[in-house]
């Protein structure tokens, strides 16, 4: 036990979030008669939520700096047919609409941004109007008329990687990519550890390391492979790996760099971090136009998943999304959150929905079971915050060193010392 | 880095299981191309029922008589309403061809927004029934099923002219149009039957629309909410018909028949004839007290019993029963229809026309 | 009746916080009808034995007995000592501006017929309140309508709608001015004379003088002496000196100074409040600081030492309105907090938890917070300096923690006081403020930050150390300026400070209407030139390398 213990990085109960998911998806693997993890599904689960997820990277950092965008189903909508109507009308290129649509982001989050940050109007207040500003602007921009969009830009929401080289039985790019990532992984430990033994630092076991690297090595090929072997013409979703890249990307400008430093420190403790030399408008105003320019790509990937701009795309989202972040261990309060976790807490969301799907459960019932799941973490969370310990996501972030942050602390209870 | 890492470890332990399970390039997912005439498939297979938003008596009564029907008719059924919109619906119908439905009967909520998922659904072999509304800019549609909708406006700008003959034998006759929500797309189809009678009529003068509003776009009611069309009644009445009589409004269905009625008497005019569709419960009472002229009987018993007909027919591999060939364009082809006649109903036949409706009955004694 | 006309006492009340003694033995008794003070140093246990007997800290949460009217009680919260008749009114006023006068008064405690309020009745009743307190304003006019004077003496007249017997007031004039304070204590004078016992906290030594009929001392939490005022006169020095009577040597670690030039220099510097634009919180302050000194200020809570001072670090409060600052002989304009720790200027806030760290953070990321882009590359931070630095820091200032790792939150007062210092000695800075370096931090702790300091200093580096502990001040400074209602007041070189010099220093209270000093401020305004046009560079040479990282 103390071995698997080690093998996983410190405490087993740190992974409590990721043995929730996994646990998630064997029962409903169970229960559905092997349909969960089935290729079609798995690459369905991505191409279905991808846009959410997307969408909660944003939201992480908004509710990280003490936040919160209740407009983000709005800008989507907006920005999706303010480019499906570009392209259908202006001719513009598949890549074209894309860039358009990101600056329209841009352009709106600026204009939330100066409200939040330069005016000082509180974001809820200032997201509130958006959500009815920017649906409004929908509507009025498409006339309430569903617009279709081109096959080429469809792919950035129901795409797939090519089918290159010999006939293999799986789609040799997913496998390329699965290959290239445990390749990096590899080489970044290997790294680490170099620069480890060179400062002294304290080195793990060997072996510890190489079984470590190796199941995750057999996860990633098994993953790869699962969706490599899906119905042919399909892959791991282009949508997927867009996803996939923003999440490193935020992981680690959330982590790793001092803007990313600046979101915790003022979500944190705003005051003190004023008195850091922390300017914290320039962190709100970054945070709020990050959101919707992140909204607008969720909405484009949704039209290109959809074919087609819709009256009704983006109501309702910004529930979803928020729902993934709290999931995902972050506090009301602000200060606290991750990126991967809130990936993690939309992929907890969206296998509960695929499970109940699938089980042929109504949905009545799945918007019931999705409240109670959000209540369960939340307030598993809360209650593991007042024994003194991390909240789930943030002891899991904590121990893998840099790879997060959250409440910091320790596992033994609150002591005060002398 | 190790944050995805250490996820990736846990992962592992679930999914070194399937390591290895290759590309099945196998049957079953081969006869996607296009009609679904030759397939033929197990009588006991899941077909797969994808409703949109519960939010009519007639999508309720339709969940009920899919899941009963199809049963009796020795299906698994899987039916479920996309309550949380098309993102929901879209879900829904990936999961229903995970599951293997064999055939999947659609009442989308956006007919143009489904088409990745449809797709995926002809890929797997399934075949695809757009139901009560079209699904558009998509090959992957096989039939359609659902009342005649071009009648339907026929029938109701007929019902027009004629409570108004009723009324005042002749014209001209002051009349207003509502259309429906244009992100459906059946609301053009209705507006344009009705206009292909009242087109004439008013162009000829018989029928004058004060407002001069006659456009799908000036007419047409978001979201299809009674609410909306209330609204733009009382700007019509306050605005055109403060000295003038109006005869008549065409009214694409009973909600908002019923708004344009209360809009009416909030201002003091008398009933004009409205007309309605969907024969709504209320609306029933109210043909049954002289106030709404007319509604159309779309019964959904009729409707589903076509579609398992016709689920019958493909599962046995025969040609379903197709009734129309060339109208049905939804931008990539088109699609085969079954249209089943509509039924105008008025004071004078609902007896009849409602005996075999257990709740309509009872309120036309 | 335990005693002939004593209406309280308090018997070897002691009462632990994790870590600290605060209550030691301490006993209290005071006289039915007596206005009876307690005095003593900040943090010497006077609010926490207020709370003890208004019931803040629940009975079983202390040791020891409380008498009131010769019965024992045992009070489980404000609303038990409340019915027994204790008020206490706290320093921090606890209306809501809001609310009108008469909602205020009867909040919690409404004048209700059948489960409605009966508004004729609570405004009538509050009206007579508001005329036994010598206000006439209308009970509807809301709170934040009326000063801090008289919203003072609302929360009295709330007091008295409770049956009071014994009012407890927690520096009751800490906040007001001259005028308001005058009639403040007239009003205390008055209840008295109807029969209501009064316990007033508070500093200002004339004032007790003038009203006290007994007076507690109170010292490191515990009784130093009960002096009765009806016996005959206590002056301000006999009180000064009970305060303070405690030997200093071996407090402080030996230090010789190494005292170089002048580096940093304030002129006139003049700042407003920053919600109140005609309250100056900083009236034409100069001074100096040398290399390689330790310059203390001394003042009372709410003097302004600490608005003065985070106003110097890049105008982070307040509005500025003139001044100049000279930093390494030239002219420094620092407007943002950024180009201020860029100058070389360092502030540690009086309030570590409010102020001065994010308790969400471990000792690894609060240590570099203040100057990431010491540790980064561009954008990215190199995670490896980062350990190394923090690790450099916890080391040279000897932080007790399991590892860098460890929750800031979950260290002792010390250590956290630690990180912060490590905090700031990071962004290598010429001048360090200190703002109450030692507050709430054990005698051992506080021994090795005086220790810290001082190698600060003999760094050569300039350091301001403002505290409210007078010993403090006196054991580790080299020259001490005095510090009240927002102007400097003195200035004494080591040699020539004590406690009692100081003390009169502080209370130096001007005799300035508030009208006058509105009139000031207008003319400063007036006089000053639009300061927000110039950009925030500083102007200050750069920083020098420092030991504490090589």
């Amino acid at each position: 036990m103390d071995k698997l213990k080690q093998i996983f990085g410190g405490d087993t109960r740190q992974l409590g979030m990721i043995f929730a998911l996994v646990a998630l998806i064997l029962f409903f693997q169970w229960r559905t008669g092997g349909l969960t993890l089935k290729p079609e599904n798995v690459i369905n689960i991505f191409q279905g939520n991808s846009y959410i997820l997307v969408m909660a990277i944003g939201m992480v950092l908004v509710i990280i700096a003490g936040h919160i965008d209740l407009s983000v189903g709005s800008v989507a909508a907006f920005v999706g047919i303010s480019v499906a109507i570009a392209m259908r009308d202006w001719g513009l290129p598949w890549w074209g609409g894309i860039l358009f649509g990101l600056a329209i982001g841009a352009l709106v989050g600026a204009w939330q941004g100066f409200w939040v940050a330069v005016v000082g109007i509180p974001a809820f207040i200032v997201t509130l109007a958006g959500m009815l500003i920017f649906r409004g602007a929908n509507q009025a921009v498409g006339k309430s008329l569903t617009v279709p969009v081109g096959k080429d830009f469809q792919v950035i929401g129901a795409g797939y990687l090519p089918e290159v080289g010999p006939n293999t039985g799986y789609n040799n790019l997913t496998l390329l990519l699965g290959l290239l990532l445990c390749a990096a992984i590899i080489g970044g430990t290997l790294r680490t550890r170099r620069n480890q033994s060179k400062i002294g630092a304290h080195l793990e076991a060997g072996w510890i390391v190489a079984v470590r690297i190796g199941l995750i090595c057999v996860a990633i090929m098994a993953a790869a492979m699962l969706m490599a072997s899906g119905r042919k013409g399909t892959s791991l979703p282009v949508s997927a790996i867009i996803l996939g890249v923003l999440t490193l990307v935020y992981g680690f400008v959330a982590t790793r760099t001092i803007i990313g430093r600046h979101v915790y420190a003022v979500g944190g403790n705003r005051q003190a971090a004023e008195l850091s030399g922390v300017r914290s408008r320039r962190i709100n105003f970054f945070v709020m136009m990050n959101m919707s320019v992140l909204a607008a790509l969720g909405g484009m990937m949704f039209v290109a998943r959809s074919n087609a701009s819709g009256p009704f795309d983006g109501v309702g989202w910004e529930l979803d999304v928020i729902a993934a972040v709290f999931i995902g261990g972050a506090a009301v309060s602000g200060g606290v959150g991750t990126v991967v976790g809130s990936v993690i807490g939309g992929l907890v969301m969206a296998v509960l929905n695929n499970g109940l799907q699938l089980l042929g459960v109504g949905a009545d019932q799945t918007q019931i079971y999705k409240g109670l799941v959000l209540l369960i973490a939340v307030a598993f969370d809360v209650y593991n915050k007042s024994q003194g310990r991390r909240s789930i996501i943030g002891m899991l972030m904590k121990n893998s060193g840099g790879g997060g942050r959250a409440a910091a602390g320790d596992t033994e209870g609150v002591k005060q010392q002398a | 880095m190790r944050v995805v890492t250490k996820t990736m470890a846990v992962a592992a332990v679930a999914a070194l299981a399937l390591a290895g399970c290759g590309r099945s390039d196998d049957g079953g997912s081969g006869g996607g191309s296009g009609s679904g005439s030759g397939d033929k498939f197990p009588a006991d297979s899941l077909i797969g029922v994808s409703l949109p938003q519960k939010t009519s008596e007639n999508w309720v009564l339709a969940e009920n008589l899919f899941n009963t029907d199809l049963k009796a008719a020795g299906f698994k059924p899987d039916v479920q309403f996309a309550n949380g919109g098309v993102g929901e619906q879209q879900n829904q119908i990936q999961s229903m061809v995970t599951k293997g439905a064999k055939v999947i009967v659609v009442g989308a909520i956006d007919g143009s927004q489904l088409g990745t998922q449809l797709k995926a659904a002809k890929d797997s072999g399934a075949v695809v029934i757009a139901y009560d509304r079209l699904l558009l800019n998509t090959d992957a549609v096989d039939y359609y099923v659902a009342y005649d909708n071009f009648k339907v406006g026929v029938l109701q700008g007929n019902a027009l002219l004629e409570g108004m003959a009723k009324k005042k034998p002749n014209g001209p006759y002051n009349i207003e149009l509502f259309a429906g929500s244009p992100d459906d797309a059946n609301a053009k189809v209705f507006f344009d039957g009705a206009m292909s009678v009242l087109k004439p009529k008013i162009d000829d003068g018989t029928l004058k629309v004060v407002s001069k509003q006659t456009d799908f776009k000036q007419v047409v009611t978001q979201g299809w909410k009674a609410e909306n069309a209330q609204k733009r009644m009382d700007t019509l009445l306050s605005g055109n018909y403060s000295s003038a009589p109006i005869d008549g409004v065409l009214s694409p269905n009973d909600t908002l028949a019923r708004a344009i009625i209360t809009s009416t008497k909030a201002a003091g005019k008398p009933v004009p004839v409205v007309t309605g569709q969907d024969s709504e419960v209320e609306s029933v009472k109210s043909i049954m007290a002289g106030e709404q002229y007319s509604t159309i009987n779309k019964d959904t018993r009729n409707l589903v019993k076509a579609t398992i007909e016709m689920i019958q027919a493909i599962q046995k591999g025969q040609e379903p029963k197709i009734t129309d060939t060339k109208q049905y364009n939804n931008g990539v082809k088109v699609v085969p229809a079954n249209l089943l006649e509509p039924l105008i109903v008025t004071k004078e036949n609902a007896k009849e026309a409602y005996a075999n409706d257990p709740t309509l009955s009872k309120l036309t004694n | 009746m335990s005693d002939n006309g004593t209406i309280l006492e308090m018997n070897g009340i002691s009462k632990t916080f994790p870590g600290v003694k605060a209550l030691s033995d301490v006993t209290l008794a005071v006289r039915r009808g007596d206005v009876h003070a307690i005095c003593g140093e900040n943090g010497a246990g006077k609010s926490t034995l207020m709370k003890v007997l208004s019931g803040v800290h629940p009975h079983g949460s202390y040791e020891g007995e409380i008498l009131f009217e010769g019965a024992p009680v045992e009070f489980r919260s404000i609303r038990d000592s409340e019915h027994a008749g204790i008020v206490i009114i706290h320093q921090e006023l606890a209306l809501i501006p809001e609310l009108s006068i008469a909602e205020n008064i009867f909040l919690g405690n409404e004048e209700t017929r059948r489960g409605a309020i009966d508004w004729v009745a609570t405004n009538n009743r509050a009206r007579e309140l508001l005329a036994r307190v010598g206000l006439s304003e209308e009970p509807e006019t809301p709170i934040k309508n009326i000063g801090v004077g008289k919203q003072q003496l609302v929360e009295i007249a709330k007091a008295l709608s409770k049956q009071v017997k014994l009012l407890i007031l927690d520096e009751p004039t800490a906040a007001l001015n001259e005028e308001d304070s005058r009639h403040l204590l007239g009003l205390i004078r008055g209840l008295q004379a109807r029969g209501i016992t009064c316990i007033m906290i508070s500093h200002k030594l004339n004032e007790i003088e003038e009203i006290a009929d007994a007076i507690t001392i109170i010292r490191d939490g515990k009784t130093v002496e009960t002096l009765d005022a009806r016996q005959g006169p206590v002056d301000e020095d006999r009180i000064i000196r009970g305060m303070v009577g405690r030997s200093l040597e071996s407090r402080f670690p030996d230090h010789t100074p190494n005292i170089g030039e002048t580096f940093f220099e304030v002129h006139d510097w003049t700042v407003a409040h920053p919600d109140v634009p005609e309250r100056l919180v900083a009236k034409g302050s100069d001074f100096f600081v040398r290399r390689g000194e330790i310059v203390g200020f001394a003042g009372l809570m709410g003097s302004g030492r600490t608005e003065l001072m985070r106003s110097l670090f890049g105008h982070s409060y307040g509005t500025f309105l003139k001044g100049r600052m000279v930093l390494n002989g030239k002219e420094a304009r620092l407007r943002s907090v950024p180009a201020a720790i860029d100058a070389g200027i360092a502030y540690v806030t009086e309030d570590r938890k409010v102020l001065g760290l994010n308790l969400l953070d471990d000792i690894k990321t609060t240590t570099v917070s203040a100057k990431l882009k010491k540790i980064a590359n561009r954008f990215v931070i190199n995670e490896r300096s980062e350990r190394q630095s923090a690790e450099e820091y916890r080391k040279a200032l000897r932080t007790k923690a399991p590892s860098i790792d460890y929750g800031v939150a979950k260290l002792s007062g010390g250590n956290q006081q630690k990180v912060v210092l490590s905090k700031w000695l990071f962004t290598d800075p010429d001048l360090l403020i200190l703002d109450e370096p030692t507050r709430g931090i054990d005698v051992g702790a506080k021994f090795e930050i005086y220790g810290i300091i001082q190698r600060l200093a003999d760094e050569g580096k300039g350091v301001i150390v403002v505290s409210s502990e007078l010993p403090e001040l006196l054991g580790i400074s080299d020259r001490i300026y005095t510090i009240s209602e927002g102007r400097i007041t003195g200035v004494l070189d080591k040699g020539e400070a004590d406690q009692e010099t100081l003390m009169r220093l502080m209370t130096a209270t001007s005799m300035k209407s508030r009208a006058a000093e509105r009139a000031e401020a207008a003319q400063v305004a007036a006089d000053t030139p639009d300061t927000t046009a110039t950009d925030g560079h500083a102007e200050a040479t750069a920083p020098e390398e420092s030991a504490w990282t090589s």
